[in-house]
């Protein structure tokens, strides 16, 4: 791989990413006049100069009585610092502890989410191939069609009902509790694994059948390749065959899509996250929205954003480092 | 008079094109059952106020408050305002359908156009709106719509603009790669040659090659907005006033349809979403095995994920590996 495509790439991502976050700064701005009016609705029992002092004071202290402009370069700068501003909430947290706080939530979520999909989907989706045509192949075929026409939000809802309400297997909604007095003990975890089950189940059947597919395809477009067939011509086993030559050589664009679904595992199912009361990034970024917490908003779109252009980029270099049939620097 | 004509003409002509197309959709063992649905929700959705029973909207019922399913309340009532769920069913067929065509139609024009400058023009013009496409795919979709609908208030037609905004760039990629190997065919060569203008090249020559992805791609894409219209109104996002299936969910589930076992309170319109996403799930599919037979009604569905992902390395190398595999597959049937 040559150095250049790599300098290329990066210095690319960097473009990107200043884009974004011009983006990211104004188009919240679009539609407000006074952020502190946002921030402070005006209230009955308060006379116009109060109120007027009120929001200058605010203006001052959240760093809205400079220019547009002004707030931008200080915002760039802020950045440049590894500082995503500071929360209008209470007491006035930082942005990043916020995200610090709910990210790991967000990820138990996603992560098993992943593991569970891409476990399951890599065993479906070989065996539907391998069976090509037959029942297992058309039974995923018309698994996929219903998975994509029922939301995993509904799902989430039956599965709230179901074994929440009426089983009362596992809690239906996030108990509260659970973040504040988690100390790793093995009570903690099980608390934890109760919570998550329901939420995890509903995300993972739109993503095991997902995979399955991809899986699937991918291992038949192997499977016609000229060194498959040579393999079979040499006389190898069945076995050998699928695990050796075509699932191996099948995995590479389930890895580019592994890779991509990265920066979605930051973001949190917001809508399943609402469901079940679970405090993840989702939540938080719906708590920022109805607060007009703008420093936080923005701090978590910029973060998602980041980490979306992050994966493409490393996605993008180790494809080409893994696959030599892609050539590099090739004009897309 | 003679435009007139020309006009005429031209419209029957296209509508009999359809017609012929929708025929071959009607022998298509799988289309049918997705054309009778399509037709289905149609009728139910221009005839709402004749087939429901009661006002939806009417929230004035006290004594009819959560009451379970009856031959005078099908779907029984709402616990807290006592409306029937029913006549919000089919109500809600409205708002579903028309932001799932009008989305997918108009996505279905954006993505066309940008995707055919950015393969013929190529050069200045390619560089722009695919450095756009890079720009738009690291964007969180689901929180810019939040934000977007806080400040500017909720809508349909705000989510409307929001999808098209960040639909298009799937389809004008695709557009895109597949005007790339067009552009190279003979018909386009000779027609350069024989010094036809680029307007008249791509209107005429480039716009009737890739017209089978576009049309395939709106019923693909029709059935991808409506699950996630469902999802926004689920969040509160959609216009407060209408009634959709996304929000009944949301009611149901603030409303203590859990709570109480009210378990056909949040079936109902779950039935409905998957009914009208499966409908046009169905006819994208068929028509993709009409139009392109080397296709295996498989790869739509790989496509739709694809789309629903919404990343761009993804696709492109998915692409790729698509390509191998229907060619493969061509090669074999």
């Amino acid at each position: 791989m040559q150095k250049s495509f790599i300098i290329k790439r990066i210095i690319y991502a960097i473009f990107i990413f200043f884009v974004v976050l011009t983006l990211n700064f104004f188009i919240p701005r679009l539609g407000v006049d006074d952020p502190a009016e946002r921030y402070y609705p005006p209230q009955g029992n308060m006379s116009d100069i109060e109120y007027e002092i009120i929001k200058q004071v605010t203006r001052e202290q959240y760093g809205f009585d400079v220019s547009t402009f002004k707030q931008y370069t200080n915002y760039v700068e802020g950045l440049l610092r590894f500082d995503l501003g500071t929360s209008f909430r209470t007491g006035n947290p930082k942005v990043s502890t916020l995200i610090a706080e709910r990210l790991p939530w967000t990820l138990v979520l996603s992560v098993s989410n992943l593991v569970i999909s891409l476990c399951i989907g890599l065993i479906f989706g070989t065996v539907a191939a391998w069976k090509r045509g037959r029942w297992q192949d058309s039974l995923l075929l018309n698994l996929s069609t219903i998975s994509v026409a029922l939301p995993a939000f509904f799902i989430a809802l039956i599965l709230s009902f179901y074994f929440g309400f009426e089983l009362e297997l596992f809690p239906a909604y996030t108990n509260p509790n659970m973040v504040s007095q988690f100390d790793w003990s093995w009570e903690a975890i099980k608390v934890v694994f109760f919570n998550a089950a329901l939420p995890i189940i509903s995300m993972s059947i739109g993503g095991i059948i997902g995979y399955s597919q991809r899986t699937r395809n991918s291992v038949i477009a192997v499977t016609n390749e000229d060194f498959v067939l040579t393999a079979r011509a040499k006389g190898l086993s069945q076995n050998k065959v699928l695990f050796k030559h075509t699932l191996r050589n099948a995995m590479l664009p389930i890895v580019t899509a592994v890779g991509m679904s990265l920066s979605g595992l930051i973001g949190g199912a917001v809508i399943i996250e609402q469901i079940f009361n679970w405090n993840g990034m989702g939540t938080l970024f719906l708590e920022a929205n109805n607060t007009n917490d703008y420093p936080l908003m923005m701090g978590i779109m910029l973060f998602m954003s980041t980490i979306a252009i992050l994966a493409n980029l490393i996605v993008e270099l180790t494809y080409s480092l893994l696959d030599p049939r892609i050539t590099v620097g090739e004009k897309r | 008079m003679k435009v007139l004509k020309k006009v005429l003409r031209k419209i029957l002509n296209s509508l009999i094109g359809i017609g012929l197309f929708i025929g071959k959709i009607w022998k298509h063992k799988k289309g049918k059952i997705g054309l009778i649905l399509v037709a289905l929700l149609a009728f139910v959705a221009i005839f709402a106020p004749l087939i429901a029973p009661f006002d939806p909207y009417d929230v004035t019922e006290r004594a009819a408050k959560g009451l379970s399913p009856s031959w005078e309340h099908l779907l029984g009532t709402t616990i807290n305002t006592g409306q029937d769920i029913f006549s919000m069913l089919i109500y809600g067929t409205r708002v579903s359908l028309l932001v799932g065509l009008v989305t997918g139609i108009a996505i279905a024009f954006l993505g066309a156009i940008l995707g055919i400058i950015a393969g013929y023009v190529g050069g200045m013009a390619d560089n722009l709106i695919m450095r756009i496409v890079d720009i738009m795919l690291v964007i969180p979709t689901l929180p810019l719509t939040i934000v977007i609908t806080n400040l500017f208030g909720k809508s349909y037609f705000i989510i409307v603009f929001i999808f098209v905004i960040f639909g298009w760039t799937g389809l004008a990629r695709v557009i895109r790669s597949l005007v790339l190997v067009l552009k190279n065919s003979n018909y386009v060569k000779a027609s350069e040659l024989a010094g036809g203008s680029r307007w008249h090249i791509m209107t005429k020559h480039i716009l009737p090659g890739v017209s089978h992805l576009l049309i395939m791609n709106t019923a693909l894409t029709c059935a991808g907005i409506m699950v996630a219209e469902a999802g926004l109104s689920f969040l509160g996002l959609g216009d407060p006033t209408a009634i959709s299936w996304g929000k009944m969910l949301a009611e149901a589930q603030s409303g203590g349809a859990l709570l109480f076992g009210h378990w056909w309170w949040i079936i109902a319109p779950g039935i409905g979403i998957f009914i009208a996403v499966f409908a046009f799930m169905r006819i994208g599919l068929v028509m993709e095995e009409i139009l392109n037979p080397r296709m295996k009604a498989s790869s739509g569905i790989f496509k739709l994920f694809k789309t629903l992902n919404n990343t761009y390395i993804q696709e492109v190398f998915d692409g790729m590996n698509e390509e191998v595999l229907t060619t493969k597959e061509g090669e074999i049937s």
